[in-house]
C-alpha cells in the first residue's frame, strides 16, 4: 500500500479550476517533485492535503484514511507536516520557540497541567527543548535558537520552517519551494538536508522550480499545468516527455 | 539553554521580589483608607491578570467580566447569608458554575472564526445583570442582598480587617500571577502565540487554536468569579451596580493601560485606573461641583484613546520599550566610542 493516494483531487476557485482531476500516488521513502509553471496547482495541491483547503472534489488517502474533510490540526497530528511558499515563521517568537511549537503534536500538557506544572510536565517541557534543539542543529541554526525568528535572514528562516516541520516527526513532509531564494551554498545545505531526511524515514513531496535540484534529487515527478496533472514519472522519462518539453517550450531551465 | 534558564531565574527573582514589597506594604500604610483601595486593586488585579490572558493569547476582547465577576459574588452571598454553605465551599462552587458558564457560551463563538466574543459577552454581562435586578427572591433585586454576607475566616481566625483580608486577597493575586504565567511559558502559552505569528502554520503543526482560546477564556472567567466571591466577603453586602457594563469596560481599560506582554501589566494598569478613579472621585466635586458619575466614562474614554495613540502596547511594554531603546543607543554609542 501507498503511503499517500490522492485521486481524482479537485478544487475550484470561482470559474477557475486550480487543481483539476489530479490523481497520483506515493510510496514510502520516496522524494517525489511536483513541478509546473506558476499558477499550475502546485500550492493549492498542498493546501488540500494539509486541510488548509477544502477540495470540491476527490479524495486524499494517507496510510489508507481519508483525510479529505479533516481539520488541518487533526491531519498535522497523523503525520503530514509542510512548510510554506511564503514563509509562514511566529514572528512573535525566537528561533527556539518556533521549532518548540513544532513538538506540539508529540507533547500532551494540558491547561490543567500548564497552571500546575508538575513535575511530569517540566520533564516533557525539557525533551521538547532538547528535541527542538537537535531539529534546529540538523540545520545549522542552534546557535540562533534564543534570537527572535525574524531577526534571521531569509534562507535560515527557510532553514527554520524545514526544522520546525520536522520537529513534528512527520512520516511525510511537504517542502513548497524550499530552494527558492536561497544561494548556491545554502541550495547544497538544503539538498543534504533532504536526504538526510530520506536517509531518517521520511517521505518527502517539493515543490520546486530549481530543475537541476529537482532532477538530481526526485525519484519521481509530477507536471501539473493549469492544474492538470501532464506526466508523471523518472527523472529521464520527464525530461524526453514531449508534452512536457512543450509546455515548457522556451524555458531553458528543463535543458540541464 | 543558559539564556532560557538566566531568563527563567530572573522571572522567578522578580516575582519574589514583588512577593516581598507586597507583604510589607500594609505594615508601612496604616491608614485605613489607603488599606482599602489596596485590598480592591488587589481584587480587580485578580479579574485583569485573567483578562489579560485573554485578550493577550486568545486574542479575543471580553464585555462581559463584571458578569462573571458577578456571579462570583452572587453565589458567594446568597450561598452564604441565605443557605448557610461554608464560604470557602460557595466560592468554589461559584467558580465551578462561572467556568461552565463561560465554557458553554464559549463553544460555539470558538468554533466560529472571527470576534463574536464581544458581543457575546456584552449580552451575557447584560443578561446577568437583569438577572440580578429581577430576580429579587434570590437576590434582593435593586437593593442587594438583605441578609448580611459573613466574613472569611481561617479555622477560628476571622478576616475582618483590611489589614487580615489584605494578605488573602493579595496571597490569590499572586496565585493569579503566577499561574498565568506558568500557562504563557507552557505548551498552551506556546501554541496560542503561534496563532499570533501565523494561524496557518500553527493549524498545520497541529494547533487546535479554538480548543485552547476557549480553554482560556474559561480560565478568565473563573478568575474573575473568585475575585468576584473575595468582593463579597470583604463588603458583605452586594447590589447589580458594581456588575454592571461600567466595570466591565473599566476592567478592559486596565487591561489595555497595563499592556497584555507582561506579568506584570496588570497590576500597572489596576493600579493607575483606581489611584486615577479615586483621585477623581475626591478632586471633581471640587472643581465641577454638580459633575455626576458619568465623567468616569469620559476619562476612560479619553485614557484609552491616548494609550492606544502613544503606547499601543501599553504602559508597561511603553516603558520597556523606552528603556530598551535607550540601552540600545549606550550599546551604539559604546561601541562608536570603541573605534577610536
Ligand atoms: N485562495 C485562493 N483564492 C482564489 N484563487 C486561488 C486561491 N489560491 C490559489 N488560487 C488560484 O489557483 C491557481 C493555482 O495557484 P497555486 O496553487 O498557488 O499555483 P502554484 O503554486 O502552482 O504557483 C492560480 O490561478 C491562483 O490564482
Ligand atoms: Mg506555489
Amino acid at each position: 500500500m501507498s503511503l499517500l493516494e490522492i485521486s481524482n483531487l479537485t478544487k475550484s476557485f470561482g470559474g477557475i479550476l486550480a487543481v483539476n482531476e489530479v490523481s497520483f500516488s506515493v510510496n514510502n521513502g520516496e522524494i517525489i517533485a511536483v513541478i509546473g509553471p506558476n499558477g499550475a496547482g502546485k500550492t493549492t495541491l498542498f493546501n488540500l492535503m494539509t486541510g488548509i483547503y477544502q477540495p470540491t472534489g476527490g479524495q486524499v488517502l494517507f496510510n489508507g484514511n481519508n483525510i479529505i474533510g479533516m481539520s488541518a490540526h487533526r491531519i498535522a497530528g497523523l503525520g503530514i507536516a509542510r512548510t510554506f511558499q511564503n514563509l509562514q515563521i511566529f514572528n512573535n517568537m525566537t528561533v527556539l520557540e518556533n521549532v518548540m511549537v513544532g513538538r506540539h503534536t508529540k507533547s500532551k500538557t494540558g491547561l490543567l497541567g500548564a497552571i500546575f506544572p508538575i513535575s511530569r510536565v517540566q520533564r516533557e517541557e525539557r525533551e521538547i527543548v532538547e528535541k527542538a534543539m537537535k531539529k534546529l542543529t540538523l540545520v545549522g541554526l542552534a546557535n540562533k535558537a534564543m534570537v527572535g525568528a525574524d531577526n534571521l535572514p531569509y534562507g535560515r528562516q527557510k532553514m527554520l520552517e524545514i526544522s520546525r516541520a520536522i520537529a513534528l516527526e512527520p512520516e511525510l513532509l511537504l517542502l513548497d519551494e524550499p530552494a527558492a531564494g536561497l544561494n548556491s551554498t545554502e541550495t547544497r545545505k538544503l539538498v543534504k538536508i533532504i536526504y538526510k531526511l530520506r536517509d531518517q524515514g521520511v517521505t518527502i513531496i517539493l515543490v520546486e522550480h530549481d530543475m537541476e535540484t529537482v532532477m538530481e534529487i526526485a525519484d519521481r515527478l509530477v507536471v501539473l499545468n493549469f492544474g492538470n496533472k501532464l506526466a508523471e514519472g523518472t527523472p529521464v522519462e520527464i525530461q524526453n516527455n514531449q508534452e512536457v518539453i512543450a509546455a515548457y517550450l522556451g524555458e531553458e531551465d528543463l535543458v540541464c | 539553554m543558559e539564556d532560557l534558564k538566566r531568563r527563567k531565574r530572573l522571572r522567578h527573582s522578580l516575582i519574589a521580589l514583588f512577593t516581598v514589597i507586597i507583604f510589607i506594604l500594609p505594615f508601612i500604610i496604616t491608614n485605613n483608607y489607603y488599606r482599602s483601595v489596596l485590598v480592591i486593586i488587589g481584587i480587580y488585579t485578580t479579574v485583569v491578570v485573567g483578562l489579560c490572558l485573554l485578550m493577550g493569547y486568545a486574542g479575543q476582547i471580553s464585555l462581559g467580566h463584571a458578569g462573571f465577576y458577578g456571579l462570583g459574588a452572587y453565589v458567594s452571598g446568597v450561598l452564604t447569608s441565605t443557605y448557610d454553605v461554608s464560604p470557602w465551599i460557595a466560592i468554589l462552587l461559584g467558580a465551578v458554575g462561572t467556568g461552565l458558564v463561560a465554557y458553554i457560551i464559549g463553544i460555539p463563538i470558538f468554533r466560529l472564526q472571527g470576534h463574536y466574543l464581544a458581543l457575546a459577552t456584552l449580552g451575557l454581562g447584560l443578561i446577568i445583570h437583569v438577572v440580578m435586578m429581577e430576580e429579587v427572591d434570590i437576590t434582593g433585586g435593586p437593593s442587594g442582598l438583605t441578609k448580611s454576607i459573613p466574613y472569611l475566616s481561617i479555622g477560628r481566625f476571622e478576616l475582618n480587617t483590611d489589614f487580615k483580608y489584605y494578605f488573602l486577597v493579595w496571597i490569590v493575586a499572586l496565585a493569579a500571577i503566577i499561574l498565568a504565567n506558568n500557562v504563557v511559558h507552557s505548551r498552551i502559552g506556546r501554541a496560542l502565540r503561534s496563532v499570533h505569528g501565523s494561524e496557518f502554520a500553527a493549524q498545520s503543526l497541529g494547533v487546535d487554536t479554538g480548543k485552547y482560546k476557549l480553554q482560556v477564556f474559561t480560565l478568565s472567567a473563573i478568575y474573575a468569579s473568585v475575585a468576584g466571591s473575595l468582593y463579597a466577603h470583604y463588603i458583605t453586602f452586594i447590589s447589580p451596580s458594581p456588575f454592571g457594563l461600567m466595570t466591565s469596560i473599566q476592567f478592559l481599560v486596565m487591561a489595555v493601560v497595563g499592556g497584555l506582554a507582561s506579568i506584570w501589566g496588570p497590576i500597572f494598569g489596576v493600579t493607575a485606573i483606581t489611584l486615577l478613579t479615586e483621585g477623581l472621585k475626591y478632586i471633581v466635586p471640587k472643581m465641577i461641583p454638580q459633575a455626576g458619575g458619568e465623567y468616569e466614562i469620559v476619562v476612560y474614554g479619553v485614557i484609552l484613546v491616548i494609550i492606544m495613540i502613544f503606547l499601543p502596547e501599553g504602559i508597561t511594554s511603553g516603558i520597556v520599550n523606552i528603556y530598551e531603546g535607550w540601552r540600545h543607543r549606550k550599546e551604539l554609542a559604546d561601541v562608536t566610542s570603541g573605534d577610536k
